[in-house]
């Protein structure tokens, strides 16, 4: 049979506006072509293919039409703009289920502005840009600080624990060491970190700050609780790297690393104080001084470290020292 | 009565012995490209449904009373796809109205129906069966649409399991995936002959 092709493109050439039926120039084309299928009777039978397909476009046109505007969904330009700028890392640190839900959010409230840790000030600044309101001086960035400097070798264990290697599954059994503060040492926040930037160095998460963006997804995860985001104002950052609680001397029999409550960081310097055991900092008025490295240096543990990109080896405790100098 | 039955057999035939995906592997771009969750595999297979039901009544319709009575035949895989187009636009509008989660999970899923291959074969399929009356036609193409769904719940449901299982490492991804497709196939290889 006679290709359709030729049935829709007269079609097309037939229902041109202001044209009175085919061209002659095709016509005559295709005749040189010695195709011998131009005919009236073709016309005939093709033009009903060209107004069912005409009507069906319009019908369809016409629905879709209808539909778009009974459907619409109101999409703010500024919210697609900000969309774009986000990273993309879905990794929810702003508190939002991902950058599809942050940024209508802040969109509607520039309180949340922020809030993105991995963009960071360049996000925010671009965000802001496109809000057109200009952003307030920006605290520190925060980065999580893990609250325990315990290697294998440091713990005390009272039994091999051979269960499912996830820290939340340990933490369910009691025992799984010694200390019922220090990190487990099985990864969860490894395997929750979308930036690869923790990984655990011989029983011990440890943060790569180079690559740390921030975003808090390992201090949620963990199920004793020990990483804490705090306000890296400087760097390094002065911490202390213990959460235990129990009095000294149980600390001491558990962790040769652990904080025993001794208050010698406090008699040093202001920004430390003990409650509870153990010695806590004030990370937001942080400021680097002869009296916090003093405190530093004192600590009898060693719990008191820097952490950051330029962080120096947490120095050994005290009594480690002493074996080392005498040996 | 003898009505109801033929359409009840050419219903269960579509869902289970003529299943598009497990006897035409037809649509197997989102039977493994949605399959991961069994609410996003239920959402995507009502979609397709919904447009299988509409674009299969509608270009039978279109077969039956325009292009056949006018000797066009020849124009059906155009005027197919032109409504075919239509429907998947419409649902894509709908759902970003009312499932704006939903919307968000399918992705690129969702505009690509129209290039889901189960739709365009159960348009065609309509007339290779000697479809002759409009109940018909509603009733198989629904029943494709159903029997994509429960293809793709099931492997869903198993891909679920899967993701906790402890696969070999050269299997895990895709290979596993594909195996499984395989297997299920052969399950439904056993409703064959059932229905004639």
């Amino acid at each position: 049979m006679t290709p359709s092709i030729y049935y829709l493109l007269f079609t097309i050439f037939d229902l041109l506006p202001g044209s009175s039926g085919r061209p002659d120039a095709y016509v005559s084309l295709l005749h040189n072509l010695q195709l011998s299928i131009v005919n009236s009777q073709l016309w005939s039978s093709a033009w009903p293919a060209g107004v069912t397909m005409l009507g069906l476009g319009l019908v369809f046109a016409i629905v879709l039409l209808v539909a778009s505007e009974r459907l619409k969904v109101p999409v703010d330009p500024q919210v697609e703009q900000i969309h774009q700028v986000l990273p993309h890392v879905e990794c929810g640190a702003c508190g939002f289920a991902g950058c599809g839900q942050y940024a209508p959010a802040v969109r509607n409230d520039p309180q949340l502005l922020g809030k993105c840790a991995p963009g960071g000030p360049t996000v925010a600044a671009q965000i802001a840009a496109i809000l057109n309101i200009q952003i307030s001086g920006q605290g520190a960035p925060v980065r999580p600080i893990i609250r325990c400097r315990a290697h294998t070798g440091d713990r005390t264990y009272f039994a091999h624990y051979r269960g499912i290697p996830s820290c939340t599954a340990a933490n369910a059994l009691a025992n799984a060491q010694a200390c019922k503060f220090g990190c487990l040492g099985f990864g969860d926040c490894v395997r929750s970190c979308k930036f690869g930037a923790l990984r655990v160095v011989d029983g011990l998460a440890t943060v790569n700050y180079e690559k740390c963006t921030g975003c808090g997804g390992c201090s949620k995860v963990c199920p004793r609780n020990l990483i804490v985001m705090v306000p890296f104002s400087h760097d390094p950052m002065m911490t202390v790297a213990c959460r235990s609680k129990e009095n000294g001397k149980t600390t001491r029999a558990m962790c040769q690393v652990g904080c025993i409550g001794c208050g010698l960081c406090a008699k040093q310097s202001d920004a430390f104080k003990v409650e509870d055991n153990l010695a806590r900092m004030d990370y937001a008025s942080y400021q680097p001084s002869g009296q916090n490295e003093a405190a530093c240096k004192k600590c009898p543990t060693g719990v008191i470290v820097y952490r950051g990109k330029s962080a120096p080896a947490p120095q050994p405790p005290k009594a480690r020292q002493a074996a080392s100098s005498t040996a | 009565m003898d009505r109801f039955t033929a359409l009840l057999m050419g219903f269960l035939s579509v869902v289970l012995v003529n299943n598009f995906v497990f006897t035409k592997f037809l649509g197997t771009c989102p039977y493994l490209g949605v399959s991961g969750r069994i609410d996003r595999a239920f959402g995507m297979g009502l979609a397709v449904t919904f447009v299988t039901a509409l674009s299969g009544t509608l270009t039978w319709m279109v077969d039956a009373w325009v292009l056949t009575p006018l000797h066009l035949e020849i124009a059906r895989y155009i005027c197919y796809i032109v409504i075919i187009a239509g429907a998947v636009q419409l649902v894509e509008m709908y759902v970003r109205k009312f499932f704006p989660s939903l919307y968000d999970a399918f992705g690129i899923f969702l505009p690509l129906i129209s290039t889901n291959c189960v739709i365009l074969g159960i348009c065609l399929f309509l007339d290779v069966w000697g479809t002759n009356n409009l109940l018909e036609a509603v009733v198989i193409s629904t029943g494709t649409g159903i029997g994509f769904t429960v293809a793709i719940c099931i492997m869903a449901a198993i891909r679920e399991e899967l993701a906790l299982s402890d696969v070999p490492e050269a299997l895990q991804g895709a290979p596993i995936t594909l195996i499984t497709a395989g297997l299920l196939t052969l399950a439904f290889m056993g409703f064959a002959g059932m229905i004639k």
